[in-house]
């Protein structure tokens, strides 16, 4: 298990896609943070502080689409083909996977986070605001948002697993965010809070700034999205297994 | 028999289409054997439920007497060179090798002495995205022989090579089989097979056509290996070419089935 840990992670330091989309989060974090400054509309309180570190929350897009690249890219250029053909047993490869990528999901929320803070308290500081470092409920935002962040790579490596097509699974779970949580969510009112996203939010999103939707408890949230994460890592591991490669 | 691979009633039925039917056939150490037949005649699927990347619906496949799924380093008993695309284009060559080294326990220096092997040393350290299509069949035949495997599975290994590497090819392939490995090659161009293996297997429409040596095959007609080929195959039951064969570009990988 060990050698496939670490041949997973020389298969990443090896190409250089998956770093470009890492690299993606502290910027939309940047962005994020600057824009909600700029429009001004809020007083830069103790619920901004935890609004603007909820973004790193929000960056789990980027990490859900880098868990998908873990098995739908290796499907996307055939090496799936020579992975399976060192290692047979596909259950320890994924395993290996799902651990790797939702540790360096961790690690990408960790790098948003540090990125996000030194953002915000730079902006209060030009703002003339002091910068409150020890308000708790930012520090729960903020680790929450990292959990997120592991969580959704760790869904993302289920879903590549279970479309296979890169595009594919890219584009179905990207509109399930925008439309069946977004849209339809809206519908099914009370119900829509048990989905993944809204789940992740809930964990994430701090005072529910985000959004417009009502959310589960905090942790109520977590709970929910850690049985989510352990569902698809389940149908990763059992239908990697019966699957023809072909 | 050991290290070589048995086909054993080998089966495989996608829905009500049949692509692999009853197959059974020997291949021996010591020399090349070609595995030929048209499009769609179940070759690659063969090739794969032989390597344990297909589940066959009926029979089994046998390397060394074990399922392929139950060797213990598979690196270091088979080598198999399936597609010429099964490379992520960011990637170094040498990268690509230090994966498969490093997942299988495998030494890295044998990777130069592969990359040698291979002819491929100087542009290791390029990334695979600007390979031409023999460059890449040269990678993926540095790969199957990383672990020193004593059995080579090989589908169309001379794609894409041009008159060199066809040559480079030949002599590689029926050198390691003088030095008693197993070595079993698909090919299409009959008249390169015809100069590098001494076996045959031939199938048509999933079922076997022909099983033993090149000579007794075309020597018994005084035929050419394309006379026989086509007299074997060119049966009302064989469909053209619509079967997992045809695939050639990476975005058909899952357009079939």
């Amino acid at each position: 298990m060990n050698s496939l840990i670490k041949t997973e992670v020389l298969k990443l330091r090896t190409i250089r896609s998956p770093w470009l989309l890492l690299l993606a989060a502290p910027l939309l974090v940047t962005a994020g943070i600057s824009g909600m400054v700029l429009s001004g509309n809020k007083p830069l309180d103790a619920a901004a502080q935890s609004g603007a570190l909820a973004h790193v929350g929000l960056t789990s897009l980027f990490t859900m689409v880098f868990g998908i690249l873990a098995v739908a890219g290796e499907y996307r250029h055939r090496t799936i083909t020579d992975t399976y053909l060192t290692t047979p047993s596909r259950g320890r490869v994924i395993s290996a996977k799902l651990l790797v990528y939702a540790a360096f999901a961790m690690l990408s929320g960790l790098v948003s986070s540090l990125v996000g803070l030194g953002v915000a308290a730079a902006w209060w500081s030009d703002k003339g605001v002091s910068f409150a470092w020890g308000d708790t409920a930012m520090w729960t935002t903020i680790g929450g948002g990292i959990v997120w962040n592991a969580a959704f790579a760790a869904i993302g490596v289920g879903v590549g697993a279970l479309v296979r097509s890169l595009v594919g699974a890219i584009a179905v779970s990207l509109a399930w965010v925008a439309l069946v949580e977004g849209i339809v969510g809206q519908l099914i009112g009370g119900l829509a809070r048990w989905l993944p996203f809204n789940a992740g939010q809930a964990l994430g999103a701090g005072t529910g700034s985000m959004t417009t939707s009502h959310l589960l408890p905090r942790w109520d949230g977590g709970l929910v999205l850690a049985l989510y994460t352990l569902a698809f890592a389940a149908l990763a591991l059992t239908t990697s297994m019966r699957r023809d490669v072909s | 028999m050991s290290a070589g691979i048995t086909v054993d009633g080998l089966t495989k039925r996608y829905g009500p289409v049949t692509a692999v039917d009853r197959l059974t056939f020997e291949v021996e150490p010591g020399v090349v054997t070609g595995f030929l037949g048209p499009n769609g005649a179940g070759k690659t699927t063969t090739l794969r439920m032989v390597l344990g990347l297909v589940t066959p619906t009926g029979g089994r496949a046998l390397i060394d007497g074990r399922r392929y799924g139950d060797l213990d380093q598979p690196r270091r008993v088979v080598g198999a060179v399936l597609e010429a695309t099964g490379f992520h284009p960011g990637r170094r060559g040498r990268d690509h090798l230090r994966i498969i080294a490093d997942a299988a326990g495998l030494p890295r220096p044998r990777i130069e002495e592969v990359l040698d092997r291979v002819g491929l040393t100087d542009a290791a350290d390029r990334r695979v995205g600007g390979y031409s299509l023999g460059m890449r069949q040269r990678l993926g035949l540095a790969g199957a022989l990383l672990g020193d495997p004593r059995v080579l599975v090989l589908d169309e290994p001379a794609n894409g090579l041009d008159p060199v590497g066809m040559v480079d090819l030949r002599d590689l392939l029926r050198g390691l089989a003088a030095e008693g490995r197993t070595v079993l090659m698909s090919s299409h161009m009959l008249s390169e097979v015809a100069q590098t293996v001494d076996k045959v297997v031939i199938v048509a429409a999933g079922r076997l056509r022909y099983a033993g040596p090149l000579t007794e095959l075309t020597g018994a007609h005084g035929e050419t290996l394309e006379a026989a080929f086509l007299r074997l195959t060119s049966d009302p039951g064989s469909d053209s070419d619509t079967g997992p064969d045809s695939a050639t570009d990476a975005t058909a990988s899952s357009a079939h089935h």
